[in-house]
């Protein structure tokens, strides 16, 4: 069985989802590889978030997900659940849960039946909040964070997974700036760590900063796939959103200090 | 932490308590071995059917993510209580079973034979939809079925003076008559579902932050839901079958326990059983103090108590928003 510090890619074929009768995702191909960072762009409604909870096997799909190989669908929840970790845009958890039991419960999957805690599941959940940023945030009740700190928990849980995969929905949302590119350079340290990243974004100069390449989609459909910097390029753009591309036109941001990292 | 030394305690005191209290006199050392070997089942019963409740609550509100949940929502415990009306009106009326059957066994038999009925219908209809607010629905239809079934019972019954009084006692619940034979019976269905709801109790930490994230986590969400349905249905069969139908325990319970033994279902599971076994021993003992022409059944002592204590807590949980 592979463990966490297996490298592994995930390759997608054919993949098309019907949900209510409705086709939302035709025929989308992908492929995503360790120490890479894959952005899925689109407007609106593309099916950006269906693939990724397609990838992540939340949906019924037609087509071939494949993760170093195997079928996913051939996967026991569990399994996959140890490949592929994935990471909601916010978590529908309510109960008064502490940050460390949050990220504690991306351990059930190495859990076994009677488990209590064991040395291994302690340091995952250590180096899993360490990695996020989230230690300061051990003790803190979940529900009570900020946008920006909810995240970096979850992302803390799915690392505690040891998964190498992991599939994050839109993480940027609803963060400020700076929380915004905290996220940003978590994922860039993943990748370092040969982690295989698969993100969804909506902001496109936040695509360019950040991710390897890019997969466009329109109407359920790809559109382009490539480099982002080729794929978020005035063409594309234009034939896409319907609006013209200008570099360098935004207002950039970097941190201001180093000390975080 | 302690929490499980209180709640030793407590059942200590209970323990002690239920033994001693009620309307027979200990000093008459004839009578004295009968009385206490009533109480003692009593006390058994009373302390079974409550731990299988609130562990009953604790499963169906981690499942249906809804504190408002209690065990009756799958309808299960209306199928019980059907049941065990159905089979104490076949002998009261035709004298079905007393052949084959000891007579004291038919109520639980009952019970088990109605909540598997309305279990069937439940699984079902979660096989064909594979859905949470589905499962409920059904539960919520079945109930409600299940219900007006009973009461159609319920005024059957009363052709019988006494027949219709021992129908009516049982639907409002009742520790008294509980004997060995009952208790044998539930003991191990009721031990075996408290078991299995702790294995399963990793799983529903999981659920807590909805089926998706669940599952995405590598819980069988699907399983859960199933297993979860089954093992709730035992669980409210054996408290009926002793103890007749009671309310309010499998809502109160976890409520009263997590701000002490905290979210997790290990550790809200254990207590939520020793709690609930504790919380259903005191209310029997009040049923015997309350003086009455005829005890109070133990059903409206739970919704007295219950009710008021659930209020409460919900205005303290508000307050520290420790729910949203």
């Amino acid at each position: 069985m592979r463990n966490g510090d297996g490298h592994s890619s995930l390759r997608a074929q054919g993949v098309s989802v019907t949900l209510g009768g409705r086709t939302v995702l035709h025929d989308v191909g992908l492929e995503a590889n360790p120490g890479e960072v894959l952005a899925l762009l689109g407007p609106n409604g593309a099916g950006k978030s269906t693939l990724l909870k397609a990838l992540a096997g939340l949906l019924p799909y037609e087509g071939r997900v494949e993760i170093a190989g195997v079928d996913v669908a051939s996967l026991s929840p569990r399994t996959r659940a140890k490949r592929v970790s994935y990471v909601p845009q916010r978590s529908l958890l309510r109960s008064a849960l502490s940050v460390e039991e949050v990220v504690a419960l991306g351990r059930y999957v190495h859990g076994g039946s009677f488990g209590g805690m064991s040395n291994n599941d302690r340091d995952a959940i250590d180096h899993a909040l360490e990695t996020a940023h989230a230690d300061v945030l051990r003790d803190r009740i979940f529900t009570q964070l900020s946008v920006g700190e909810q995240q970096r928990v979850l992302l803390a849980r799915a690392l505690a997974s040891n998964a190498p995969i992991l599939l994050l929905d839109e993480p940027t949302a609803a963060l400020d700036v700076g929380e915004g590119m905290a996220v940003l350079r978590l994922i860039r340290t993943l990748a370092a760590r040969k982690h295989t990243l698969i993100v969804v974004l909506h902001d496109l100069a936040d695509a360019r900063s950040t991710t390897d390449r890019a997969l466009l989609l329109k109407e359920g459909r790809v559109v382009e796939q490539g480099s982002t910097a080729d794929v978020v390029s005035p063409g594309p753009i234009r034939d896409v959103y319907g609006v013209s591309l200008i570099e360098n036109a935004r207002i950039g941001f970097e941190p201001a200090d180093t000390d975080t990292e | 932490m302690r929490l499980y030394p209180l709640l030793f305690l407590l059942l200590f005191v209970a323990g002690v308590l239920a033994v001693l209290v009620g309307s027979g006199d200990l000093t008459d050392p004839v009578l004295r071995d009968t009385f206490l070997k009533l109480r003692g089942y009593r006390l058994a019963a009373a302390f079974l059917a409550g731990a299988a409740l609130a562990v009953g609550g604790v499963v169906v509100q981690g499942l249906f993510r809804n504190p408002l949940a209690s065990p009756s929502v799958l309808g299960t415990t209306a199928g019980a209580s059907f049941g065990g009306q159905v089979a104490l009106l076949a002998y009261g009326v035709a004298g079905v079973g007393g052949s084959f059957i000891v007579p004291e066994m038919l109520v639980p038999i009952g019970c088990f034979v109605g909540a598997l009925g309305a279990l069937a219908v439940l699984l079902l209809f979660l096989r064909v939809t594979q859905d949470l607010l589905a499962l409920l629905l059904t539960g919520f239809v079945l109930s409600a079925l299940f219900l007006s079934l009973s009461a159609f019972v319920t005024s059957v019954a009363q052709e019988t003076w006494e027949l219709g009084r021992a129908v009516v006692s049982f639907s409002l619940g009742s520790v008294s008559g509980t004997g060995p034979r009952q208790l044998a019976f539930a003991l191990p269905l009721i031990a075996v579902a408290l078991v299995a709801c702790w294995f399963w109790g990793r799983s529903l930490d999981l659920l807590l932050s909805g089926e998706e994230e669940a599952q995405s986590m590598g819980a069988n969400v699907g399983a859960v839901r199933w297993w979860s349905a089954i093992w709730v249905s035992v669980l409210v069969a054996g408290a009926v079958s002793v103890g007749g139908n009671v309310g309010f325990v499998g809502l109160v319970i976890p409520h009263m326990l997590r701000p002490f033994a905290g979210t997790k279902h290990r550790r809200l599971i254990p207590a939520a059983a020793l709690a609930g076994g504790i919380f259903l021993v005191g209310c029997d003992i009040v049923a015997r103090l309350v003086p009455s022409r005829s005890e109070i059944p133990l059903g409206v002592v739970t919704g007295l108590i219950g009710a008021p204590l659930f209020l409460l807590l919900l205005i303290r949980l508000r307050r520290e928003r420790a729910y949203a």
